[in-house]
C-alpha cells in the first residue's frame, strides 16, 4: 500500500518512471492513439472511475493522474514535443493503473495510448473479463482481483 | 581451499562468507569481518549460526535450508559480535571447491536501506496528510467564497439598493421644489449617478447570484453570461445544451461557477474570437466543455507560476464535488477545459425549458 497512490502503487510508479524512457516516436505513437479514440468513452470512464471510488481512493487516484502528467508534461518538453494529448493520455493511464482491475474495461480504454507502448499496463485478458462481466451484472464495481498483493 | 578461492571474495563489494557442508566458516573476505565486527581471520572455523543465530540456513548436505522462490535470497537477522542484530539479505549458492560442497554466502547490511525506505515512507505519508489538509482548505475557501457571495448579494439588495432607492426617490421629491436652472442641473446629473449605480448593483447581484439559476436554468443563466461576453468583447460563441433534465441547484451553481471561470480566462487571456460551451448529461452527472480557439498557452510555463488560482478553483471545485477535471492548453491551440461533476442529488425533474444551441 502507498500512501500516494493506493493498492496499486508500485504499478504507477512504474507507469511514471517509465515515461521518462519513451521516445520521441513512442511519444508520437501514444499522442496519436489518444486522438483517435473517442473523447465520450473516455470522459463516461473517467466518470464511472471517480463516481464508484472512495474519497480516499479518489485522491489517490487523482494523485497519481496529475503526477503523471506532470511527468509526461516535462519528457515531452525534453523532446520537443508540445501535443497535450501526450499528457492527457498520461494522466488517463495513471489514474486507471491507481484504480486498478475493479474498473473492468473503463481500463482499457484509459490506458489503451500508452498500453501500445507500454505493454505491461494491459491487464490479464482473464482478470478483465471476469471483471466486466461483474461491473455489467453489478452495475458497481467489483472487488479488485488485479491488485498489489491481492 | 583458500588458495583455489584465491583473492576472489576480496575483489565483491559485499560481504561474502564461504561456508563448508558442516556449516563452519572456511573463508571471510575483510567487509564480512568489518560487518560483524571480527578481526580479519578471526572468522574461519565458526558455525555459521554464530552470525545468523536460530535460523537455519545450510542443511547437513550442505544445500541451503531456507530458499525464497527463486531459490537464492533470504532475508535474515544478523549478529555482530557485541550481540547487537542487524537486517540482511543474503544470496545463498553452492559451489564446488577441491571436490567438496561449499555454500557462498553474499551478506548486505539493509539497515540503511530500510532506514531510507522508512523515510521515504514516512515523507510519502507526510505529503499524503499535506495533501489532504490543502485540499480541506481549498473546501473551506471555495465554501467561504459561496457564502461570501450569497451574504454580499443580499446585503447589496437589502441594504444597499434600498437605501439608494430611497435616495433617488428623495431626488425627484427635491425636484418638484426647484426652480433654478443650474441646481436642476446638478439634480439631473445625481439622478443619473444614482440610476447608474443602481443598475451595476444589480447586474453585480445577478453575477453573484444568478436569478436564472435559482430558478433552475442553468443553460439560461450561462446564455447570459455568454451574451454579456460577447457584447463586452465580441467573442462569438455556440452553446450546446444536452442536458435532458434540470441539475440540482448545488451542482448547477458549481456549473456555473466553473463556466463563468473559465469564459472570464478566456475573454482575460485567450486571444480567442470563438468560444464554445457544451453541456451533456455523462454517469449520473454532467458533463461540460468549454473550448476556445485562442492563442493556448504552455502549461508547464504557467503552472509552475504562482497567480493562476482560477484554474486552480475550477479543477478543485468539481474534484471536491466528487468529479473530475481537465484543463489542457499548447502553444497556438487554444485552451479546453472539461469537467464532469456528479449530481449530487436526484435530477429527475422535468425540464421546462426550450433553450437550445446558440
Amino acid at each position: 500500500m502507498n500512501p500516494l497512490f493506493g493498492r496499486n502503487g508500485r504499478r504507477v510508479l512504474a507507469l511514471i518512471t517509465g515515461i521518462a524512457d519513451l521516445s520521441a516516436p513512442e511519444m508520437d505513437q501514444v499522442t496519436n492513439a489518444w486522438k483517435q479514440a473517442p473523447s465520450g468513452e473516455r470522459a463516461a470512464a473517467w466518470a464511472w472511475l471517480v463516481r464508484t471510488a472512495t474519497e480516499q481512493e479518489r485522491y489517490q487516484i487523482l494523485t497519481a493522474a496529475s503526477l503523471a502528467r506532470r511527468e509526461a508534461l516535462a519528457a515531452a518538453h525534453r523532446l520537443c514535443r508540445a501535443d497535450w494529448a501526450f499528457w492527457a493520455a498520461a494522466s488517463d493511464a495513471a489514474a486507471a493503473v491507481a484504480a486498478g482491475a475493479r474498473i473492468g474495461h473503463h481500463y482499457d480504454i484509459l490506458t489503451a495510448p500508452f498500453a501500445a507502448v507500454m505493454p505491461a499496463l494491459v491487464l490479464n485478458a482473464t482478470l478483465t473479463a471476469d471483471h466486466s462481466a461483474h461491473v455489467a451484472a453489478d452495475g458497481q464495481a467489483g472487488p479488485a482481483a488485479y491488485q498489489e498483493g491481492a | 581451499m583458500k588458495s583455489r578461492l584465491g583473492a576472489l571474495p576480496e575483489a565483491f563489494p559485499d560481504a561474502i562468507v564461504v561456508v563448508d557442508s558442516r556449516g563452519r566458516i572456511i573463508r571471510a573476505n575483510a567487509r564480512a569481518a568489518s560487518l560483524f565486527g571480527f578481526g580479519e581471520h578471526e572468522m574461519s572455523g565458526l558455525p555459521i549460526q554464530t552470525l545468523f543465530p536460530d535460523q537455519r540456513l545450510i542443511s547437513a548436505g550442505g544445500r541451503t535450508a531456507r530458499r525464497d522462490r527463486a531459490g537464492r535470497h533470504l532475508e535474515l537477522v544478523g549478529s555482530r559480535r557485541d550481540s547487537s542484530l542487524f537486517p540482511a539479505v543474503v544470496a545463498v549458492m553452492s559451489a564446488q571447491i577441491d571436490r567438496r560442497t561449499a555454500v557462498v554466502m553474499s551478506i548486505r547490511d539493509l539497515t540503511e536501506a530500510q532506514r531510507t525506505q522508512f523515510m521515504l515512507r514516512r515523507g510519502l505519508q507526510m505529503l499524503a496528510s499535506e495533501g489532504w489538509d490543502c485540499r480541506a482548505l481549498l473546501r473551506q475557501l471555495i465554501q467561504a467564497r459561496e457564502e461570501d457571495r450569497a451574504r454580499i448579494a443580499v446585503d447589496i439588495h437589502d441594504d444597499v439598493i434600498q437605501t439608494m432607492s430611497a435616495a433617488s426617490l428623495r431626488l425627484q421629491r427635491l425636484r418638484l421644489r426647484l426652480t433654478d436652472e443650474a441646481a436642476l442641473q446638478i439634480l439631473a446629473e445625481l439622478q443619473e449617478a444614482i440610476t447608474l449605480s443602481l443598475g451595476h448593483l444589480r447586474q453585480l447581484i445577478f453575477d453573484l447570484r444568478p436569478p436564472d439559476l435559482e430558478a433552475g436554468s442553468l443553460s439560461v443563466a450561462v446564455r447570459g453570461y455568454l451574451e454579456q461576453m460577447h457584447a463586452d468583447s465580441g467573442i462569438a460563441y455556440q452553446l450546446n445544451d444536452l442536458l435532458s433534465g434540470r441539475a440540482p441547484e448545488s451542482t448547477a451553481m458549481l456549473i456555473y461557477r466553473n463556466v463563468r471561470e473559465s469564459l472570464a480566462n478566456v475573454r482575460q487571456h485567450a486571444r480567442a474570437s470563438n468560444v464554445a460551451v457544451e453541456l451533456r448529461d455523462l454517469e449520473h452527472g454532467c458533463l461540460v466543455r468549454v473550448v476556445d480557439d485562442g492563442v493556448g498557452y504552455d502549461p508547464a510555463d504557467v503552472e509552475d507560476r504562482p497567480g493562476h488560482l482560477g484554474l486552480l478553483l475550477i479543477k478543485e471545485r468539481a474534484e471536491l464535488a466528487g468529479g473530475w477535471c481537465r484543463i489542457e492548453s499548447s502553444p497556438g491551440d487554444g485552451t479546453t477545459v472539461e469537467f464532469w461533476v456528479p449530481f449530487g442529488e436526484s435530477s429527475t425533474e422535468p425540464d421546462t425549458r426550450h433553450e437550445r444551441a446558440g
